[in-house]
């Protein structure tokens, strides 16, 4: 008996919700270090305005930072509890791949809907092409959840786990989130480049394919 | 029928010899026991049956009929009880063989999960609201095979799979892999209990190094 891919990747995303609203670590993590940056950064500006570019560098600086306390649990806590043996027997490389990827794009996507108008408001930001703001957060999520996936598979069982995720991001995410505040410059009052959306897009579409391309490799390494 | 082949197989870590040369033939439909004194690569030579390890040198082939099974084909036949596998502590028993079974493809219906729960003895009204890592270990062990049973794998491999068990436990281990390789089943089972290497058809013994 074969599973669908769709099948398998419900399963999968269903098991991270689960087990994620169970032991809600993961969420806390990201959740508290974004408030916590934003509460800082709000206290040491007084209300006083800033650069639209500045404001747009802040958001994606706290939305990537936040994203690193929690995305690149998604296979470390498997190693950690022992279940990795039981998934990579059970489980289609493929499905749990893309099932892992789309819950941290799911929480990514909450955690910027849940910080993005708390930043709005606490740095007192004007959002004039509101569109091209929720599609830069869509994209730009998607694209940490896709690269963060895969090295956070690449990295399962390192030593220094945490240090590496961080490290071997941070190049393979800057194609978007480079165009990701040039557009939230744009959203926030400056110049909008639409063209840096579908940059964004087909960016993101070579990262999942990459990854799922060679996340077989990972999963049948012996 | 499935195979495993072990060809010139020598295994060592980290320049530490651990087995081999060894070359032995694993066939469905019998139990084939692996035993050897703590050290002596039971557990190693499960994972290289398993193609979860690959061999320092020689080869392990896993065949039906004609066919060599890699990877995803393969491990879609693989079915373990080993004490590394583990499993999500904060789901229910239910959960986690819904979870692991149904990346089978494996529907587990209500009364498929009673009768499987009463054939390897856990009790349903027990267990149903509890997280597998409030299980006791036997219980764990038992859930174990309640998955490997459920699976429909055709390779079973057993790493001293009564162990933490009661003597029931252990009966039960038995009867159901005496079953299992009737059924055609590939049973690879590392022990050092007479008693389990007794009820096999094959044996392969592992001396230290």
């Amino acid at each position: 008996m074969h599973v669908s891919i769709f099948q398998g990747i419900k399963l999968v995303f269903g098991k991270e919700l689960t087990a994620g609203l169970r032991f809600r670590a993961a969420w806390a993590a990201m959740f508290m270090f974004a408030l916590t940056t934003l509460a800082c950064v709000s206290m040491a500006m007084q209300g006083g305005g800033l650069d639209p570019r500045l404001l747009a560098a802040l958001l994606w600086v706290i939305l990537f930072f936040a994203s690193m306390a929690g995305a690149d649990r998604v296979f470390a806590d498997e190693d950690t509890a022992g279940t990795l043996l039981a998934l990579q027997v059970y489980g289609p490389a493929q499905a749990v791949l893309l099932g892992k990827m789309l819950y941290t794009f799911f929480l990514l996507l909450v955690l910027a809907v849940f910080i993005t108008p708390l930043f709005l408001m606490f740095m007192d930001c004007t959002v004039t092409a509101p569109l091209v703001l929720a599609g830069t957060i869509f994209l730009g999520t998607w694209g940490i959840a896709a690269a963060g996936t895969l090295i956070a598979a690449l990295t399962t069982g390192a030593s220094i786990h945490s240090g590496l995720f961080s490290i071997l991001m941070l190049p393979v995410i800057l194609p978007v989130f480079l165009p990701a505040i040039f557009l939230t410059t744009g959203a926030f009052g400056g110049d909008v480049q639409l063209s840096y959306l579908g940059g964004m897009g087909i960016y993101d579409l070579i990262l999942t394919l990459g990854a799922s391309v060679l996340f077989d490799y990972l999963w049948f390494e012996e | 029928m499935i195979t495993i082949g072990f060809t010139g197989v020598v295994q060592t870590f980290h320049g530490r010899p651990i087995f081999g040369p060894l070359n032995e033939r694993l066939t469905a439909g019998q139990i084939t026991v692996v035993t050897g004194e703590n050290g002596s690569g039971k557990s190693t030579m499960l994972k290289l049956a398993g193609q979860l390890l690959s061999p320092t040198e020689g080869k392990v082939i896993a065949r039906d009929g004609d066919h060599e099974l890699v990877q995803a084909a393969f491990r879609s036949q693989l079915a373990l009880v080993t004490p590394e596998l583990k499993f999500y502590s904060r789901l229910t028993a239910r959960e986690n063989l819904q979870f692991l079974l149904g990346l089978r493809g494996i529907e587990l219906k209500d009364d498929a999960f009673s009768a499987l729960l009463e054939r390897v003895g856990l009790r349903e009204k027990d267990i149903r609201q509890t997280y597998t890592g409030e299980f006791s270990t036997g219980m764990r062990q038992r859930l174990k095979l309640a998955a490997l049973l459920a699976s429909g794998a055709a390779v079973w491999l057993l790493d001293e799979p009564g162990a933490n068990l009661d003597a029931a436990g252990r009966e039960l281990v038995l009867r159901e892999a005496r079953r299992g390789a009737a059924d055609g089943k590939l049973v690879f089972w590392a022990t050092n209990d007479s008693r389990e290497e007794g009820a096999a058809d094959a044996c392969i013994h592992l001396s230290r190094h």
